[in-house]
């Protein structure tokens, strides 16, 4: 097999571009996936879908579907609650979503009915032969008919018990705001009369992750335990989740985890997993649910979101003032929009020294399928206002952008209108770095006739999910190769590949010997989640940490062998290395000698947790709001098509400050494709509804960039400002490249015919339209 | 729907099956029936495939142009040398359709009976003055396409009829034309406005095949009275604009869409008459 | 009005073959191997791989022939396993990712995207691998444009195109040209 090994010393630690892990069974196509698990005997699920947006369930006749052939169970609601009460409610932030209705129904395509059958085509048929009466409520379509007031989604708001500082809003009623944070810093409304002021509306539509594979969970009981093999990048959460629902010990709920085939934030929490585990639990079988692609989108969605904003300057070019309302749908069940209504909320006024800041973010709930995270985790949404509003306020003020920009932006050691002090985000490098490749000051030949030029520049700051818990666990095998236990998932990001190059660093060793475990709750020990960009800095660390323990472990053993102190002994590639005898005691024998065994283990294991200091009260701010931030920032040279307002993008630079790159060919892989999705929501990606229906939840009418959609160029950046406590400096990328993008496109089109354009996507239809209102000559 | 497939080995039998049985849809490429099964919208009581039956994906080069069977690929009419040669046109228009994979399994006779009006080989089809021969346990009739396409997703197929034949006369000596495709979302997206155009040696005459941009698609022919290209492109879009009536979806506005068909016939004609010169 | 001509062909005696709609059997090449399953007449090639010979290098990912996960080749053409019927590949040579190494030799487009790194996550990766490799069969690799043009159709939601674009052209220069034509 011609798989990549790499000679003996070739380096495969920190800053490597040491090839991807289990590469060689993606282009086999022996890569195994969750569905791929072979399911003869196992009994298959289809859900029957509520059909109204909002609507109390008045009754359900399941005789045709469960008398149908090859129907061995048809499942209820209400035969869930019957057995699990309450406790079927789920949910990471609110407790409030039901695996199947109960009573009532909140969105379109809610499943109200499961079936198990012999195969997949019976249980859809059977699925189809349910019939449900329901009594319709009014129904709440966008944030504005929630904020009337006029019904509600919910009765009474069901935070979960976990949350200490969610505990105010239990049982409160009369609302669809589901969770508001408040920031307030000096007096931005006065501050925001003096010098020039600009303000829009802005909105950023509900889109899809689509991940090519689809969501699935297998499910089956052994003896007294439940075990789930299923698509999630939260197995820790899940396992807590699921332990939660049926009543039982986490020891007897096992999660298994396969590699995703990508996520982007659409397989967290509670997807198919509790639905499934009920399914297996009450029918003691193996239950195996697939999610079709229309099954796919409604399972969660990016949160479509408002902001009403505005921003200000004094006569010396400085911000004076930021004000900004945010509006998020959280569709029908809260899942984790509190959470990013106020991480996102925090920075809504971007990157920059502003001395008066208000900020409201509210997560709302409509009738329409639950809104989740998704990569970038509701910044890019606040991103598209802030990144708008300066650009503007530039052009307002007769300033090039880009050095308005670099004026105001946050530097090092600067404290935050949130109150946190500015580390490890370089901001102003990766503008400069942006700016210099797209070539910002050279001359631009702006085009004629039909086609007109523009360039623009976007700059984007997010915080890493804080506080959460990384651990890790190392087995130093006796033969000097080694077994890394984390439960990060890879979903294509690389984790797989980078964790055993931080283990290879610090034991000198080559990282071809280092094995990751699949994720595995039985084994595999507690992770928060893999998600917001978080696992190479927090799992890093963890891992960073036990191959240290292991380093002094080795070193304490080799003291041992020498019967002396330590202190001449360092760990290299050839084993232990007394500096002062030029004595080398290898590993295989340090271990065999410890053991006096062939094929023992060494075992150290660390915790890593980080900690923050929650949002004061009254001002929404905090000392320690994140343990890092991203930075990151576009530009983008484009062409706008004037008789037909289609945008090409010519050229579009990406910049990233991770810290330290471990694999810089991962880096680049992370930036340039986080900006490829990015550019299909500036340009065309949007979930389309109508009074509540999915319009274009199939992959014939649901847009996806293709490789016909590329920029001309795209030029991926890394910038290292290291972070005094990652590991080797490093942080995570798989966000930063998303964030800026939109802002960028549009402000390039600002630039190229003199139109802006406030609600994405920059379909060619809103390009032209914007044009024709604005009376741009053709 | 669960339908049984039946695999005739012969014309006669496949004409008997479709006069016989009940709610008959024939099988050519199927991609499209593949389509409307998953999405639950096909209600087919009987398949009748037509893979075993000789002779219908042939491509035979007549005195008028070609005949073209039904079962042949989009793909083959893409990178057959008779086509290229005798039509450039359908063999231009026939490579745009979708990609390569839907090509190299979609047949000719099942992209036309599928009736869809954003379809592309139509367009080039109705330029070329193509007819369409139907048979059944009746007989054989010829249809021209530019009576096919009778309403949305409707053909002039009648029940108990299959497509036996696409004759296609070959482009006149010395005109010029081409095929122009705007989608109005992501590049590889179902497009939003299409046009096939073709001008004659003489300049006397623009025909012209709009896709997408009414419930069926569009034929129009304009007289040209000996000006500049400009002023076929004024002649053109005046005739085109009354003809469109295109249907508002999530790739956009009926108001945009006709925007776009105007702009993508400008494209076409201009595109054809620099490649005459 | 319409008018009809005699039909060319005399109506021959009741000979075909109803097949379904329960499940029948079928005989499929794949991979050079005959293999015989029993499957409905509405399973798409798609589910047979998968779940009937466990081929399951061949993804899905939207069972509408949008996304082209399951590209596969069908008489050494690509095709869209989720759009054709089992039942219409008999007789017919049908190949996957599972063949397209010869026993532990690579082919070329392997190597060239491990080498690339062409992927992210590897979803949509072997039917990338077999529409590249039919791509410069068909001769459309000549530049990037081509390749963009020939490319379409098969969905990297990782987005690691300039990466898989970066391996067609290795492959293609390697063996000199655009490939033959079809």
């Amino acid at each position: 097999m011609t798989q990549t090994t790499p000679e003996p010393g070739v380096d495969t630690g920190v800053g490597s571009r040491r090839s991807r892990v289990g590469a060689a069974g993606k282009v086999l196509g022996q890569l195994r996936h969750v569905a791929d698990r072979p399911h003869g005997g196992c009994a298959h699920v289809a859900v029957h879908r509520s059909t109204r947006p909002h609507a109390r369930i008045t009754s359900i006749d399941v005789s045709e579907a469960a008398a149908l052939d090859g129907v061995e169970g048809v499942v209820t609601g209400a035969d869930l609650y019957k057995v699990l009460g309450d406790r079927m409610f789920t949910g990471p932030a609110f407790s409030d979503q039901p695996p199947l209705a109960v009573d009532r129904v909140r969105y379109v395509g809610e499943p109200v009915v499961a079936v198990l059958a012999r195969d997949v085509a019976t249980a859809r048929e059977a699925a189809e032969l349910v019939y449900v009466e329901y009594e319709d409520l009014e129904p709440i379509y966008d944030v504005a008919d929630a904020l009337a007031e006029r019904a509600f989604v919910h009765d009474a708001l069901r935070p979960s018990v976990v949350f200490g500082d969610l505990r105010h809003l239990s049982g409160k009623t009369e609302t669809n705001i589901a969770y508001q944070y408040n920031l307030k810093l000096g007096d931005p409304e006065s501050a925001a009369t003096q010098g020039t002021s600009v303000g829009f509306e802005f909105w950023a539509p509900p889109v899809h992750h689509v991940p090519i594979e689809l969501p699935a969970t297998i499910g089956w009981v052994e003896a007294d335990r439940l075990e789930l093999y299923s698509t999630t990048q939260t197995p820790s959460y899940v396992r807590q989740s699921v332990a939660d629902m049926l009543g039982l010990p986490l020891s007897h709920v096992r999660i298994r985890v396969a590699p995703l085939g990508g996520s982007f934030g659409s397989k967290m929490y509670d997807r198919l997993e509790p639905l499934i585990a009920a399914l297996a639990w009450l029918h003691r079988r193996e239950v195996r649910m697939v999610a079709s692609r229309e099954e796919a989108f409604l399972l969660t969605t990016r949160h479509g979101a408002g902001v009403i904003s505005s921003m200000s300057a004094d006569a010396d070019g400085n911000l004076t003032s930021a004000i900004a309302d945010v509006r998020y749908d959280t569709g029908a069940y809260a899942d984790v929009g509190p959470r990013i209504t106020a991480k996102s909320g925090m920075i809504a006024a971007g990157p920059y020294k502003i001395p008066n800041v208000a900020i409201r973010s509210r997560c709302i709930y409509t009738n329409k399928p639950s809104a989740g995270p998704f990569r970038g985790f509701g910044v890019p949404q606040v991103t598209w206002s802030h990144e708008t509003l300066i650009d503007e306020l530039a052009r307002a003020r007769g300033e090039d952008p880009a050095g308005f920009r670099r004026r105001n932006l946050l530097r090092e050691g600067d404290e935050s209108y949130m109150g946190t002090v500015m580390h490890s985000a370089d901001f102003v490098g990766c503008l400069d770095a942006v700016t210099e490749a797209i070539g910002w000051d050279k001359p631009l030949d702006r085009g004629s006739g039909r086609w007109r030029r523009g360039r623009g520049v976007a700059v984007g700051i997010k915080a890493v999910l804080t506080p959460t818990v990384a651990n890790a666990v190392l087995q130093l095998n006796q033969d000097g190769s080694a077994t890394l236990m984390i439960s990060t998932v890879d979903m294509g990001q690389g984790s797989d590949t980078i964790m055993p190059q931080i283990v290879a660093e610090v034991l000198s060793m080559d990282a071809e010997r280092i094995r990751v475990v699949a994720v595995d709750t039985d084994v595999t020990p507690y992770d928060t989640i893999t998600a917001g960009s978080r696992s190479t800095y927090h799992t890093g660390n963890a891992v960073r940490g036990v191959a240290e323990r292991m380093r002094e472990r080795l070193v304490d053993l080799a003291a041992k062998r020498a019967g002396g102190s330590s202190r001449d002994l360092k760990l290299t590639a050839d084993g232990v290395l007394n500096t002062a005898s030029g004595e080398v005691y290898r590993i295989s024998e340090l271990i065999h000698e410890h053991f006096g065994a062939r094929g023992a283990t060494l075992t150290e294991e660390f915790n890593y947790t980080t900690s923050w200091q929650p949002y004061d009260k009254e001002t929404g701010r905090s000392a320690k709001a994140t343990e890092h931030w991203f930075a990151g920032a576009v530009a983008v040279q484009l062409l706008v098509d004037r008789w037909t307002g289609r945008v090409r993008v010519e050229h579009l630079v990406v910049a990233g400050d991770v810290g330290r790159a471990i694999n810089p060919t991962l880096v680049e892989q992370q930036l340039a494709g986080s900006a490829i999705m990015g550019l299909g929501h500036a340009l065309f990606d949007e979930l389309v509804f109508d009074q509540g229906q999915m319009l274009n939840s199939t992959l014939l009418d649901y847009q996806l960039p293709s490789v016909k959609d590329l920029p001309g160029k795209l030029t991926p950046i890394i910038i290292e400002s290291p972070h005094a406590t990652g590991p080797f400096g490093a942080k995570g990328v798989g966000e930063t490249g998303i964030i800026p993008i939109a802002p960028a496109v549009a402000n390039a089109v600002r630039d190229a015919v003199g139109v802006r354009i406030t609600r994405l996507p920059l379909s060619p239809e809103r390009v032209l339209q914007a044009m024709d209102e604005a009376g741009v000559e053709k | 729907m669960k339908p049984p497939l039946h695999q005739p080995t012969s014309l006669a039998e496949a004409c008997e099956l479709l006069d016989t049985l009940e709610e008959t849809m024939v099988y050519g490429g199927g991609t499209a029936i593949q389509i409307l099964i998953k999405q639950g919208v096909l209600f087919a009581g009987n398949l009748v495939d037509l893979s075993r039956v000789p002779g219908l994906a042939e491509i035979e080069e007549t005195a008028e142009g070609l005949r073209v069977g039904p079962m042949t690929t989009l793909r083959r009419m893409e990178t057959s040398e008779v086509v290229r040669r005798r039509v450039p046109l359908a063999a231009q228009t026939y490579g745009h359709v979708a990609n390569p994979r839907v090509r190299n399994t979609a047949s000719v006779g099942g992209n036309i009976a599928h009736g869809d009006y954003r379809l592309d080989p139509p367009t080039a089809l109705l330029v070329l003055g193509a007819r369409v021969e139907l048979t059944s346990v009746r007989g054989t009739r010829t249809v021209p396409i530019r009576d096919f396409f009778v309403d949305f997703q409707v053909t002039a197929v009648e029940p108990g009829e299959l497509i036996t034949a696409l004759h296609i006369p070959a482009a006149p000596a010395g005109n010029s034309s081409t095929f122009v495709k705007m989608s109005s979302l992501g590049e590889n997206d179902w497009p939003a406005a299409s046009v096939a155009a073709q001008v004659d040696a003489e300049r006397r005459t623009l025909r012209l095949g709009l896709g997408a941009l009414a419930h069926v698609p569009r034929y129009v022919e304009v007289p040209l009275d000996g000006g500049g290209v400009d002023a076929a492109v004024a002649a053109a879009t005046a005739a085109v604009e009354p003809e469109l009536d295109p249907i508002p979806d999530v790739r956009g506005s009926a108001d945009y869409k006709r925007k776009l068909g105007l702009v993508a016939t400008e494209d076409a004609v201009r595109r054809a008459w620099e490649e005459a010169r | 009005m319409k008018s009809y001509q005699a039909i060319r062909t005399a109506p021959a005696p009741d000979s075909a073959v109803v097949r379904g709609p329960g499940e029948v059997a079928v005989r499929l090449r794949v991979n050079g191997e005959t293999r015989t399953m029993s499957v409905e007449p509405r399973v798409s090639l798609l589910d047979a791989l998968r779940d009937r010979l466990e081929l399951t290098g061949t993804k899905k990912g939207c069972n509408q022939g949008a996304c082209g996960a399951c590209t596969v080749w069908v008489d050494r053409r690509r095709v869209l396993a989720c759009l054709t019927l089992a039942i219409s590949c008999e007789n017919r040579e049908v190949a996957t990712i599972e063949g397209l190494a010869e026993g532990d030799t690579l082919h070329p487009m392997q190597q060239a995207f491990l080498d690339a790194d062409a992927f992210q996550c590897g979803y949509c990766t072997p039917g990338q691998l077999m529409s590249a490799v039919a791509l410069l069969a068909e001769g459309h690799a000549g530049d990037d444009a081509e390749i963009r043009e020939w490319m379409s159709g098969n969905i990297c939601r990782c987005a690691a195109y300039p990466h898989i674009r970066a391996a067609i052209r290795r492959v293609r220069d390697e063996q000199g040209g655009s490939g033959a034509a079809d």
